[in-house]
């Protein structure tokens, strides 16, 4: 790299963007790869993926990441001889395409993780080059553009062929240099508004910048070079992009023009406006605004306050409550429009998987089928962002570890091709579920009671817990007899971050089906408050299957030996024995609680009833994830400002039950 | 080499400090939210300019007897890493410039006993500091055990 610009800025646009292209490439190519086994010609997805790849290139360029630009170009090289043949593509041109995306994308995950881009592989370079069918129409032709000898470098074989083509056929090629100031950015003058403008009178032939000696012109010392041709006088193309710096390249046309042989214009429509009725907003700006919504709810406990205070000394408020029920309202529908703008499909989070498993699937010989069933659920995009390494994490260990080599399935009767299931379902309760399940061996629990040196694994959960066990895994890289483990405590951790929960359900011989439950979004939630040993907590409604009144003389007082941490009573519940647990004992409240209140959730069906002071009553909250390791604990989910300042606890009573249920040595110390 | 910037803050008698840098600003402390399962050093939860904060009781964590606030008790948020972090401590008001020369590690027997909380020991006119390590205050141990 001779350049040494700062492209920071522009990054971040390019990266979105980028994401967007490497997502519709995979598609394209892994049903290329379908039809291509079939020997099926797909002209139009042949087109499709072309033009996601020369937008890639097109934005690489833009920002100087040569290695992109040039894998991108070979692969748009070899897809242009495929259209040629009515988009009919080898399978292993197609197999070449995968790799290139796969190098085109570990560049995009360097530079979104700050690290050095590496040069593209010759190698590749040079098999996709050789890939290009014989003969393929690509004639030189003769005209010379008078071009500065270091931007003349800079241009691919087609790109120089490209313009040579258009002066031929009599169109005026221009060079535009552009650099981006704060005044130019203030007035609305970026890269990106000009590259739009020129592309509505010109057909941009390459855009990318060079560093040059900071000046009053260009003040970053970053100035873009954009070559184009154009059919209308350099003054009107001036006029219209709105910056000065555009002249025409004069140019020799020794001969008469030359057939086109590709087709310029269609390629590069791409760049131009889409004209789609989609906007990209970075996720912060989204957060930005959920946090002065929040600011306003709290606002609105406020003004209800000091509404019922009023009412207390005997004003009339009837139109003030009013008001107030409609701003509740107006609130939430507002709420609802801002995270709806945050949702994403699940399906989009999934996409990488098919390449993932194909890749795993070519590194361990076993053939592998992945069905993903995501139907319409969506997920706060914050949340799949981060959950997306675990997805990964569980997958590759289905394949790697949960299915088995082709002998062993064979002797098992089971069908040569392993199957690995990606399904999810959305629950009431702001939670997305996930299953990663595996028709494999599942986990040999024995194997890892030995390497976890414990006697026994009582249940899954226990097995889980030990796989999720930090230091655990790395014990298991080098064989794989436990089945399990690879990254299990990193998935575990993940999950707990997003205050969700995994669980294991294993069939030993018969596959393994991994768990994962996750809010679907950092939220706003309908929730009832109460009080328990003097202190206010929240809990949402939807969690909540109903309050029920306790009365001291029916409750049922079973045996407890090991008097330690909270004693779970009985009462009757039509016709159903509840199980009753005073909130103030299992979360080592100070004072006693002498409520006759307690909140019923259920759990897988099961019934748990959580003892109370008293309910104060219902509300809208604001929950904030806690998200700090000292205060990461079951039970509770987050905090919320009830209006007086101070963080009241929003809690998870299934969570609670669920330790109850499974585990009650580990009541909360 | 030039002098930085710490801020000092008392606890059961004797001064510590911690660079400014890691300091976001200092709070009055008007009690805090119980988190039921966190760790028993953790004081509970503040909400200190819109944010929610875990707050560290420093006495406990030093393992000091137990003392009730008082207007003087300051809640010093520190920024460290990606956490935001307040130490309860008895009071904080003062600032100071330590140059890297007034800095020794603490005698052996103490950086023991402090179990590694005290990171340095500056030497300011005729007063001695301790400097905390902010990582092993705040600690990254959860509240669930594991």
């Amino acid at each position: 790299m001779s350049e040494r610009v700062n492209l920071a800025e522009f990054l971040t646009g390019f990266l979105a963007e980028a994401e967007e292209h490497l997502g519709s490439s995979r598609r394209h190519l892994l049903t290329l790869e379908v039809h291509a086994a079939k020997g099926e010609a797909q002209p139009k997805r042949v087109r499709e993926l072309f033009r996601s790849l020369h937008t890639l290139k097109g934005l690489a360029a833009m920002i100087g990441i040569d290695p992109i630009v040039a894998l991108a170009h070979e692969m748009e090289t070899v897809l242009r001889g495929a259209d040629g043949l009515g988009g009919r593509l080898e399978l292993t041109a197609v197999e070449r395409l995968i790799e290139g995306l796969g190098a085109i994308e570990q560049r995009v995950r360097a530079l979104e993780a700050g690290r050095a881009v590496e040069p593209a592989p010759e190698a590749l370079l040079h098999a996709l080059a050789s890939l290009e069918p014989a003969g393929g129409g690509r004639g030189h032709a003769a005209v010379k553009v008078a071009l500065a000898e270091e931007i003349f470098e800079k241009l691919t074989e087609s790109e120089k062929e490209q313009l040579a083509l258009g002066v031929a056929s009599g169109r005026t090629a221009i060079q535009l240099d552009f650099s981006p100031s704060t005044e130019r950015a203030q007035a609305g003058i970026t890269i990106t508004s000009v590259r739009a403008r020129l592309a509505e009178v010109a057909e941009t032939v390459r855009v990318f910048p060079r560093a040059v000696p900071p000046s009053p012109e260009a003040p970053t010392g970053l100035s873009f070079v954009l070559i184009a041709l154009t059919d209308h006088p350099v003054e009107e193309v001036a006029t219209q992009v709105g910056v000065e710096g555009v002249r025409a390249l004069a140019a020799q046309v020794p001969e008469p023009p030359l057939p086109l042989s590709s087709e310029p214009e269609a390629e590069l429509a791409e760049l131009a406006p889409t004209g789609r009725n989609t906007v990209r907003v970075e996720v912060s700006r989204l957060d930005d605004a959920l946090e002065k919504l929040s600011a306003l709810v709290v606002t609105r406990f406020r003004l209800a306050r000091a509404a019922a205070e009023l009412s207390a000394k005997g004003a009339d408020t009837r139109e003030l409550s009013a008001t107030l029920v409609e701003a509740s309202r107006q609130l939430r529908d507002l709420r609802a429009a801002i995270m709806r703008a945050r949702m994403v499909r699940v399906s989009e989070l999934l996409e990488r998987l098919p390449l993932l498993v194909r890749g795993l699937s070519r590194a361990t010989g076993k053939p592998v089928r992945l069905e993903m069933n995501a139907g319409r659920a969506e997920l706060d995009k914050a949340v799949g962002e981060r959950l997306f390494p675990a997805i990964v994490h569980l997958v590759r260990n289905a394949v790697d570890h949960g299915l088995e080599p082709g002998a062993e399935r064979d002797r098992a009767g089971k069908p040569l091709e392993g199957r690995v299931e990606v399904s999810c379902t959305e629950h009431n309760n702001n939670q997305l579920e996930l299953r990663i399940s595996d028709d494999g061996r599942g986990v040999d629990a024995a194997a890892v009671a030995r390497r976890a040196q414990v006697a026994e694994v009582a249940d899954d959960a226990a097995l889980l817990d030990l796989l999720a066990r930090p230091g655990f895994s790395t014990r298991e890289v080098a064989d794989h007899t436990s089945g399990r483990g690879v990254g299990m405590d990193v998935v575990s951790r993940i999950v707990r971050r997003l205050g969700g929960a995994l669980e294991l359900f294993n069939r030993p011989g018969e596959g393994a089906t991994f768990v994962v439950r996750v809010p679907l979004s950092i939220t706003i939630v309908d929730a009832f408050t109460f009080v328990a040993g003097g202190q206010p907590f929240a809990i949402p409604v939807g969690a909540v299957e109903e309050i029920v009144e306790v009365h001291a003389e029916r409750l049922v007082e079973g045996p407890c030996p090991r008097s330690e941490g909270a004693r779970g009573r009985l009462f009757e519940r039509r016709g159903e024995a509840v199980p009753l647990f005073s909130l103030v004992e299992l979360l080592r409240l100070n004072g006693a609680s002498d409520g006759h209140k307690a909140l019923l959730v259920r759990l897988q069906g099961e019934p748990f009833a959580f003892a109370v002071d008293k309910v104060v009553g219902q509300q809208e909250v604001v929950v904030r994830p806690l998200e700090d390791p000292l205060v990461r604990v079951p039970g509770v989910t987050g905090t919320t400002d009830l209006g007086d300042g101070k963080p009241t606890l929003v809690v998870d009573l299934l969570a609670l039950g669920a330790r109850l249920s499974k585990a009650p040595k580990e009541v909360p110390q | 080499v030039s002098e930085a910037l710490h801020v000092v803050f008392k606890l059961g008698g004797s001064d510590y400090a911690l660079s400014a840098g890691d300091v976001l600003h200092m709070e009055s402390f008007e009690g805090a939210t119980p988190v039921p399962g966190a760790p028993a050093h953790v004081a509970g939860l503040v909400q200190i300019r819109r944010r929610v904060v875990p707050v560290v009781d420093l006495r406990r964590r030093f393992g000091l007897p137990e003392q009730p606030a008082t207007l003087q008790s300051r809640v010093v948020v520190v920024q460290h890493r990606e956490r935001t972090v307040g130490l309860l401590v008895d009071s904080a008001r003062e600032v100071v410039q330590i140059h890297p020369d007034q800095l020794r590690p603490p005698p052996e027997v103490i950086a023991q006993q402090a179990e590694g909380y005290v990171r340095q020991v500056a030497q300011v006119g005729d007063r001695l500091l301790m400097l905390i390590d902010v990582d092993k205050v705040i600690g990254e141990d959860t509240g669930d055990g594991r």
